[in-house]
C-alpha cells in the first residue's frame, strides 16, 4: 500500500466533491487550509481514508495534532501506519 | 436506491423500542442498540423474521459509558450497515435526587452517558453519512432541559447540552447534506418514569391541556418524520411531544 498515493486520490476526490480546484502536482509545503478544502471536508477526507487504510491517525494520537502542509499530513499518517486494522 | 440504515441507541426498551418498531414498519434497516438485548426486543426481531415485510432490524451491543470503545463499535456497526443514513440519540440515564445529596459517581455516570458517550458516538456515526452526502441524526432531549423539575437538574443540565450540541451540529453538517433535530419528549410512561405516581403524576395530567400523557409511539412518529423526506428541508429545529404540558 503507497500511503502518499492513497492520501493524494482521496485529497482530489475530496476536492472534486466539493467542486474545489487541485494544482496538478500536490506540493510538500502546499498549506491544507489555503487549498481550498474547509474542515468538513478535511473530514470527509480522512473518513475515506480510513476506510482505505483501516486507521485513523487523529483518533489514535494522544495529544491533537493539526497537520498545516501537504507533507506534514502525510508524515501523520506514516507515523501510525503500523495500527492499520485491515 | 440506497438503503437506509438507522442506528438507534437505548432501543431495547422505552421509547427506542417504540422508535425501532415505527422506523422498521416505515422500510428502514434498524439496528437497535443497547448494553443488553432485552425479551421485547428479541420478540421484535423474531416476529419480523417470521413474517418478513420490508426493512429489517437487528441488536448491536453497545455501551455508551465505555466512551473508549464507542470508535471501534461504531465503525463495526457502519461498516455491517454498508454506511448509516441516520443516528437516533435515544439512549440516556435519568439519575433522580437533589443536588446536594447525589453521589459524585452518579453525576459522573449522568454526564458520561447522556453527554459524552452520546457525542462521541454521533462523531463516528457521521461518518458515514459525510461519505453518503446524505445523513440524519435526531436528538432525544426532554422538556426537562428547558423547564424544571424538582430532583432532576444533573439528568436536566445533560439534555440542555444535548440542545446545545443539535444546534451547532446542524450548522456544522448543513453544508454535507446532513440534518440534526431535536425531540423533547414530556412524561411517557417508561421504565425511566416508573417511580413517578401518585400527586406528582397527577400535577402533570393536570398540566396537560389534552388531559393526558403523550406516548412512546407518539414520539416514535415525530422521529419517523424526521428522518423522511419530507423533512429535508428541517435542521436545528426542536420538537416538543408533551402532550402540551409545557405550552
Ligand atoms: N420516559 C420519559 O418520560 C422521558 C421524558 C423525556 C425524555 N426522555 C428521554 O427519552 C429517551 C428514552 O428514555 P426511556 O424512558 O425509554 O428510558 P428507558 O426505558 O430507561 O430506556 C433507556 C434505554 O437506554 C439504554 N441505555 C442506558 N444506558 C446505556 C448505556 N450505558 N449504553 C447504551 N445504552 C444505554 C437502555 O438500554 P440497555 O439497558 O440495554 O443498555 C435502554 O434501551 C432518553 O433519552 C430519555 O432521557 C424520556
Amino acid at each position: 500500500m503507497n500511503i502518499r498515493q492513497e492520501i493524494e486520490t482521496s485529497y482530489r476526490e475530496a476536492c472534486k466533491n466539493r467542486n474545489i480546484e487541485v494544482p496538478e502536482s500536490l506540493e510538500d509545503d502546499m498549506v491544507l487550509l489555503e487549498s481550498g478544502l474547509d474542515s468538513l471536508g478535511f473530514a470527509v477526507l480522512v473518513t475515506d481514508l480510513e476506510m482505505k487504510l483501516g486507521y485513523d491517525p487523529f483518533t489514535l494520537m494522544d495529544e491533537p495534532v493539526y497537520p498545516r502542509t501537504f507533507a506534514e499530513l502525510f508524515s501523520v499518517y506514516e507515523r501510525f501506519k503500523d495500527r492499520a486494522q485491515k | 436506491m440506497k438503503t437506509k440504515p438507522i442506528l438507534i441507541t437505548g432501543g431495547t426498551r422505552g421509547l427506542g423500542l417504540s422508535i425501532c418498531r415505527k422506523l422498521l414498519k416505515s422500510g428502514y434497516e434498524v439496528v437497535a442498540a443497547g448494553r443488553t438485548k432485552s425479551d421485547e426486543l428479541s420478540q421484535l426481531i423474531e416476529s419480523h423474521h417470521e413474517t418478513p415485510s420490508s426493512g429489517s432490524i437487528s441488536f448491536e451491543r453497545i455501551d455508551l459509558a465505555d466512551c473508549a470503545s464507542l470508535h471501534s463499535r461504531i465503525n463495526e456497526i457502519s461498516k455491517k450497515a454498508r454506511g448509516l443514513y441516520g443516528l437516533v440519540n435515544n439512549a440516556a440515564i435519568g439519575k433522580d435526587g437533589v443536588l446536594a445529596t447525589m453521589h459524585d459517581s452518579e453525576i459522573h455516570d449522568v454526564i458520561r452517558v447522556n453527554i459524552e458517550g452520546s457525542i462521541i458516538a454521533t462523531k463516528y456515526a457521521i461518518r458515514s453519512m459525510l461519505l453518503r452526502g446524505e445523513g440524519r441524526v435526531v436528538n432525544i432531549a426532554s422538556i426537562i432541559a428547558t423547564t424544571g423539575f424538582n430532583g432532576l437538574s444533573v439528568y436536566g443540565a445533560s439534555k440542555a447540552a444535548l440542545l446545545g450540541f443539535s444546534q451547532s451540529l446542524a450548522r456544522e453538517l448543513g453544508k454535507a447534506n446532513i440534518t440534526v433535530n431535536s425531540v423533547l419528549p414530556g412524561y411517557m410512561k417508561t421504565d425511566m418514569t416508573s417511580g413517578l405516581e401518585g400527586e406528582k403524576l397527577k400535577s402533570i395530567l393536570r398540566r396537560s391541556p389534552l388531559g393526558r400523557l403523550a406516548t412512546t409511539d407518539d414520539v416514535a412518529e415525530t422521529v419517523d418524520f424526521l428522518l423522511s423526506h419530507n423533512a429535508s428541508s428541517i435542521t436545528g429545529a426542536q420538537f416538543k411531544v408533551d402532550a402540551g404540558s409545557t405550552c
